[in-house]
């Protein structure tokens, strides 16, 4: 990490990655402020590309800031979920469609394939739907998609939808996950209670996001890493010290694993958990509705 | 160590109530916490009083499980509840499905809850096995306390009718018991497994009302337990209607360990009489020797 990080500083990286500064972003994201002089579909699939590029700077960020450790914590976030065939499964925040295209391969795979065969009596249809914010996140998701084979995979569903007001019907939904976006809602109990609503009962809710350390020497590195070291890989990869610095503090005001389990109490799930990774970088909370 | 008392056989029986209930928790969760809504919600504490270190393990102590269970239920139904039917449903697809994930999410659909709930069980197909293990203690238990008929028996028929009673609870799944033997004995689920066929092992002996305090509580139980063990495995390969060569084995195993008792109780007395026997042939001896 270090060696790559010099690779950067020597060779400047304007060559190896594009620089975007914050400015750019807002503009991107009314995109009908813009113009390329293009006709409007080819603006949007400027957009879109746009959006692409600006994507797979995150998953850069992603992977340098947790060394690649944000994959595993999506797999078991899905593992944890234990999908099955037949499942009605709602991710919302994950436009970019990592934990959805896990669930996927885990229903797609071998020994799932023999469970369908054993329950293929009820003829339930796997429905997965990606909820998110931005319409754009969700065509990086459908490009996704396409290219890793699920193209013509008839589960999936991008919905453009916000988490505080969700779209779906009451008790819809057998599985809810939510990765590393319930810190950005603005009400966090209006979003824990459209998650209530919108799930079936014995319907599991599972939030993957990073929370608090409190191990004794662990926190001080932690502390260290966060606010010294990530705004400025934040400033050197993706040219934003700003975002990254507002993560970090975000991380820090967000509630800690028990508080956050008694709101998801409090929307009324029973059987309330938290799993901790890494010492509490990371925490998955599960709940229940009955 | 507990002896038969009446308070520790009470004791024993709460553990085995409150795991029935509470059987698809492991005492054995490892790093993870889980949330009780019945601790103090004005401090906001990073763990709940009753967890040990972070460094350890997070696992929820018995009694803070019924803790929970007592003040933590809502309008509705619990979920221990709710897993308790899941669980019994499923049983219902043991024999054509056997000890699988597939059994229980039909339960759960038979129970008219959604199979999600099915991810919620810490160690899945144990949570299956270890449930009807309960569920036979309990029955086992009741069948007990409303049998008048045990007074009149022997010891050693008292003993083989009770182990009788637990294996023919076993007898509706038993093409798919070996399976539930492999679930057991599996690292994560031997704790389990081993303490609920000690209590149940010790079920079988307060019913049985020995009086008798020649051999060691431990040595009962093991015995005992030795011979639940292979009765259970000789079951599996019978074929004979209605069990009858898996009873045969039984009985003569309780009659050997009685006749083994009996036997190494007159073997320890002959030993004596040899060694004093012995011991005045040789006084007898050296005295003729130095009388000379």
């Amino acid at each position: 990490m270090m060696m790559m990080m010099m690779a950067l500083l020597r060779s400047g990286s304007s060559k190896i990655l594009p620089r975007y500064q914050p400015s750019i972003l807002p503009r991107f994201l009314h995109s009908h402020a813009t113009s390329f002089g293009f006709k409007q579909d080819e603006k949007s699939k400027l957009v879109v590309n746009v959006f692409s590029t600006v994507a797979s700077t995150y998953d850069l960020m992603n992977d340098l800031i947790s060394t690649s450790l944000h994959r595993l914590w999506k797999d078991r976030l899905v593992s944890l979920l234990h999908p099955f065939a037949g499942m009605k499964h709602l991710d919302v925040a994950g436009g970019k469609g990592d934990v959805a295209f896990r669930v996927l391969e885990r229903m797609n795979s071998v020994s799932n394939k023999a469970l369908q065969e054993r329950l293929a009596d009820t003829e339930e249809v796997t429905k997965i739907f990606v909820c998110d914010i931005n319409p754009n996140m969700l065509n990086v998701g459908k490009k996704r998609a396409i290219e890793r084979g699920f193209g013509e995979d008839r589960s999936l569903h991008w919905v453009e939808g916000d988490a505080e007001a969700l779209s779906f019907a009451d008790g819809s939904m057998d599985g809810y996950t939510i990765a590393f976006r319930i810190r950005n809602v603005t009400h966090i109990e209006k979003a824990l209670s459209e998650a209530y609503r919108v799930l079936k009962r014995g319907g599991r809710f599972l939030c993957l996001e990073l929370s608090h350390v409190e191990l004794p020497v662990f926190k001080q590195i932690y502390d260290y890493y966060s606010f010294s070291i990530i705004p400025a890989m934040g400033e050197l990869v993706a040219g934003d010290r700003a975002s990254y610095q507002y993560l970090v503090e975000s991380i820090r005001r967000f509630p800690n694993q028990e508080t956050f389990a008694r709101m998801i109490f409090d929307a009324g799930f029973q059987k309330v958990e938290y799993d901790n990774l890494v010492g509490g970088v990371v925490a998955i909370h599960s709940g229940l509705k009955l | 160590m507990l002896k038969s008392s009446p308070a520790a056989r009470r004791l024993l029986a709460g553990i085995v109530s409150s795991r029935r209930i509470g059987s698809p928790f492991s005492l054995l969760q490892l790093s993870t916490a889980a949330f009780d809504p019945a601790s103090n919600p004005s401090t906001h504490q990073d763990q709940p009083p009753a967890l040990p270190t972070p460094e350890t393990s997070r696992s929820r102590e018995n009694d803070g499980e019924a803790h929970r269970r007592s003040t933590g239920k809502r309008e509705g139904v619990s979920y221990q509840e709710e897993q308790a039917r899941v669980l019994r449903a499923a049983l219902s697809h043991v024999p054509r499905l056997g000890w699988s994930e597939t059994a229980m999410i039909l339960g759960a659909k038979d129970a008219g809850i959604s199979p999600s709930i099915v991810g919620s069980f810490p160690r899945k197909e144990a949570a299956l096995v270890e449930f009807f293990m309960d569920d036979c203690l309990q029955k086992l238990i009741d069948r007990i306390d409303s049998d008048m008929e045990l007074d009149k028996l022997i010891l050693s028929d008292r003993l083989s009718k009770l182990t009788r009673t637990r294996l023919e609870m076993q007898a509706p799944y038993i093409s798919k018991w070996p399976q539930a033997l492999s679930i057991q004995a599996q690292p994560a689920n031997l704790p389990t497994s081993f303490k609920q066929r000690a209590v149940m092992i010790d079920e079988i002996w307060h019913a049985a009302r020995d009086q008798g305090s020649d051999v060691d509580w431990y040595v009962k139980r093991t015995v005992l337990g030795g011979i639940y063990s292979t009765s259970e495995v000789y079951m599996l390969t019978d074929h004979s209607p209605g069990f009858r060569d898996t009873w045969n084995f039984l009985e003569h195993r309780i009659k050997d360990a009685f006749d083994l008792q009996k036997t190494i109780q007159e073997a320890t007395y002959l030993a004596e009489a040899v060694g004093a026997g012995l011991g005045n042939s040789m006084q007898g001896f050296m005295k003729r020797m130095f009388q000379k």
